[in-house]
């Protein structure tokens, strides 16, 4: 995947803006076409840019193969963010990639999974939830856990309907319940005995909020299921993509080409990957 | 036959201007105060030598201070902050762009660095592997493949530098362009690179092949040289403590007390890289350019929506020498340190790499205390010997 060549990694390719989702309040999905066809897998990330606003890492939401658009979720958060907000269908935007390890796909082969998703920690898991639909054998049982803030902070709401009918185990958790809401309340952390499956031998996939996804590792690692099969993707400010800005560098390591998907077993080694 | 030559002092300047005319010649100049600084020589007779380090080091060169990347020209005005496609012909495409033409603004000037020091060079060897490994990075490719450095070994090297005791100087037996060595009326001359080589043997007429007195000679400077450095610090023994776990983070909180958070070390240390990235705007189009950036400030690491990971001064004054004494060797075969004492004359806090590797020195086993040194050292150790950290606020941060 690893472009080698002599061009020069640093220069993006235009897109053409689609469509624009709203998902939540913040969070939009942006359906973009390349100039050129880009292949990609579920966990990597590209280099989305606005020319006078800036570079920022995106993880792809969708899962890529075919001539499908290529769908970022986005949520408002910063300047560049608060840029690509204001795109609308028709305009252009930029990508370098796509770059990073992605999600190892082998691992759940024969095993039920579990994926944990906390906000928009959801996006880089989507691509990963479709690709077990579209793989039958890729996977045994997949559940997935949800947590959100508010019940309208929930992304992909009505999609989740449809995975559910495709024999996903779909929980849904909130903070803060409001007037209607029929799932549970509290931490996505809390829903481990609903999980239909032998956590000691299944595999999970996790994003989230960086206190979530050390508390999710944690608790799973101690209910048994082994450290190299605890499986997340971490966040990081990045200015390069490439592994030479330095802003993504934790331990020996960085986040955006060793990365930025890692094992439990890899980030217990280095204790600066997750802070505080 | 090696690589090997003499030149003689009295040519020296009309080979220079001999390299001039195929390149732009840069070297150590002294600036209006008392700073040695590498810019475009304009005389020759104003480069100077022997004199101390240059201030940053030559690495501006390769991985410069601002580095415009790209820039997207825009046909028809200034575009917002809200960039819309502009309705402009395909054939109008350059690199990829249907919206404006992008231009790739990689340098390609021809460049001769006169007067590099040792320890600079070995800095360079591992820059090479870093931005050329994995992705390569195209602007500093370019940078590097349009410049030769000529290396001067260090005859007399200055109180604050320690090469010696990392293999990166005062002299270097390969991975040079070309070096010099000052024999008192003339200069030993060897190329290792092939475009050393080359540049040497297209002035050929100036060099003679050196004999048994030139090499004595050599040697001999060679070694009163090295018995001139008032340093002698190893970094394999602060690796080894703390990799050992003998440094503990107190050590670390009270190193971070004294950093002011300037980043000079970071921008003249021959080592350090870390850029960020910024778009500016200006009539007609808008330009993507690199600037260093320092793991020190306290943004550096800022997600959107604000959040910190490297909040405490203390995680990220370690994180520069961890990176500097574990990570670098791991990575790419070298301490992130050559030895150049830069940091040491620049650290307003006294807490460079020397006195760091020093201060560990002093410490006994649970960390607790240091063994105050002389001279620069005095600095350091007065804060480890401070009992508890609150007391010098290292704990709490002061920053808002």
């Amino acid at each position: 995947m690893k472009r080698k060549g002599r061009e020069n990694v640093y220069l993006p390719l235009s897109a053409d803006v689609e469509e624009v989702i709203p998902l939540t309040p913040e969070t939009s999905l942006f359906r973009v076409r390349p100039e050129a066809a880009i292949e990609y897998s579920p966990g990597q990330f590209f280099m989305v840019s606005l020319w006078g606003a800036g570079e920022v890492p995106i993880s792809v939401a969708s899962l890529g193969g075919g001539d499908g658009p290529l769908e970022l979720c986005i949520r408002r958060a910063g300047l560049v963010t608060g840029a690509l907000h204001g795109l609308e269908a028709g305009d252009t935007v930029w990508l370098r990639g796509p770059y990073g390890n992605g999600f190892p796909l082998d691992l759940s082969r024969g095993r039920d999974v579990v994926v944990v998703a906390g906000g928009i920690g959801m996006a880089p898991l989507r691509p990963l939830i479709l690709w077990f639909l579209e793989n039958p054998g890729a996977a045994g049982r997949v559940t997935l856990l949800y947590g959100a803030k508010r019940p309208e902070e929930i992304v992909f709401r009505e999609e989740m309907d449809g995975w559910r009918e495709r024999g996903v185990d779909v929980l849904l958790t909130v903070d803060t319940p409001a007037k209607g809401w029929e799932g549970r309340t509290g931490l996505v952390t809390a829903l481990w005995q609903d999980v239909r499956s032998d956590l000691q031998k299944a595999v999970a996939y996790i994003c989230g909020p960086d206190v979530m996804i050390r508390a999710a590792m944690g608790e799973l690692f101690l209910l048994g299921m082994p450290e190299e099969r605890i499986i997340t993707t971490l966040e990081a400010h990045m200015k390069c993509g490439v592994g030479k800005c330095g802003h993504c560098y934790a331990g020996p390591r960085y986040i955006c080409t060793d990365g930025p998907v890692f094992s439990y077993r890899e980030i217990r080694s280095h204790s600066h990957f997750l802070t505080g | 036959m090696r690589n090997e030559w003499i030149l003689d002092k009295n040519h020296l300047s009309y080979w220079l201007r001999q390299l001039r005319k195929e390149r732009e010649l840069v070297g150590p100049l002294l600036n209006g105060g008392k700073d040695i600084v590498f810019r475009t020589v304009e005389q020759i007779h104003e480069i100077v030598l022997d004199l101390p380090a240059s201030l940053p080091s030559p690495k501006e060169f390769l991985l410069p201070q601002y580095e415009p990347m790209l820039r997207l020209d825009i046909p028809s005005g200034e575009p917002g902050l809200h960039y819309r496609a502009q309705p402009v012909s395909p054939d109008a495409c350059v690199k990829g762009s249907r919206a404006g033409r992008v231009y790739d603004l990689a340098e390609r000037r021809r460049r001769i660095v006169f007067g590099v020091r040792p320890c600079d060079v070995s800095a360079v060897r591992l820059l090479d592997r870093f931005f050329l490994e994995g992705y390569r990075d195209p602007y500093y490719e370019q940078r590097r493949m349009n410049t030769l450095m000529v290396t001067i070994a260090c005859n007399n090297p200055d109180p604050t530098c320690f090469c010696i005791g990392l293999g990166t100087g005062p002299y270097l037996d390969g991975g040079f362009d070309i070096q010099l060595t000052d024999l008192g009326n003339r200069y030993f001359v060897q190329a290792a690179s092939a475009e050393g080589v080359r540049t040497v043997k297209a002035s050929s007429f100036l060099f003679r092949r050196p004999g048994k007195a030139d090499h004595d000679d050599q040697y001999e400077v060679i070694l009163s040289a090295k018995a001139r450095f008032r340093k002698r610090i190893s970094l394999e023994s602060p690796r080894g403590m703390i990799l050992a776990g003998r440094i503990k983070d107190d050590f670390w909180q009270r190193v971070a007390a004294r950093c002011f958070e300037c980043g000079g070390c970071v921008y003249e240390c021959p080592l350090c890289t870390c850029f960020t990235v910024t778009d500016r705007r200006y009539h007609g189009g808008i330009e993507r350019a690199r600037l260093w950036d320092t793991c020190l400030f306290k943004g550096f690491t800022r997600m959107a929506g604000g959040v910190l990971p490297n909040e405490k001064r203390m995680l990220r004054t370690k994180r520069w020498y961890y990176h500097k004494l574990i990570h670098y060797p791991e990575v790419l075969g070298g301490f992130g340190c050559v030895g150049c004492g830069r940091c040491t004359l620049t650290c307003p806090g006294k807490i460079d790499m020397a006195a760091i590797a020093t201060a560990m020195k002093g410490l006994d086993l649970d960390g607790a205390t240091a063994v105050a040194g002389k001279g620069r050292q005095v600095g350091i150790g007065e804060v480890m010997r401070r009992p508890k950290p609150e007391e010098t606020g290292a704990g709490t941060e002061g920053e808002g």
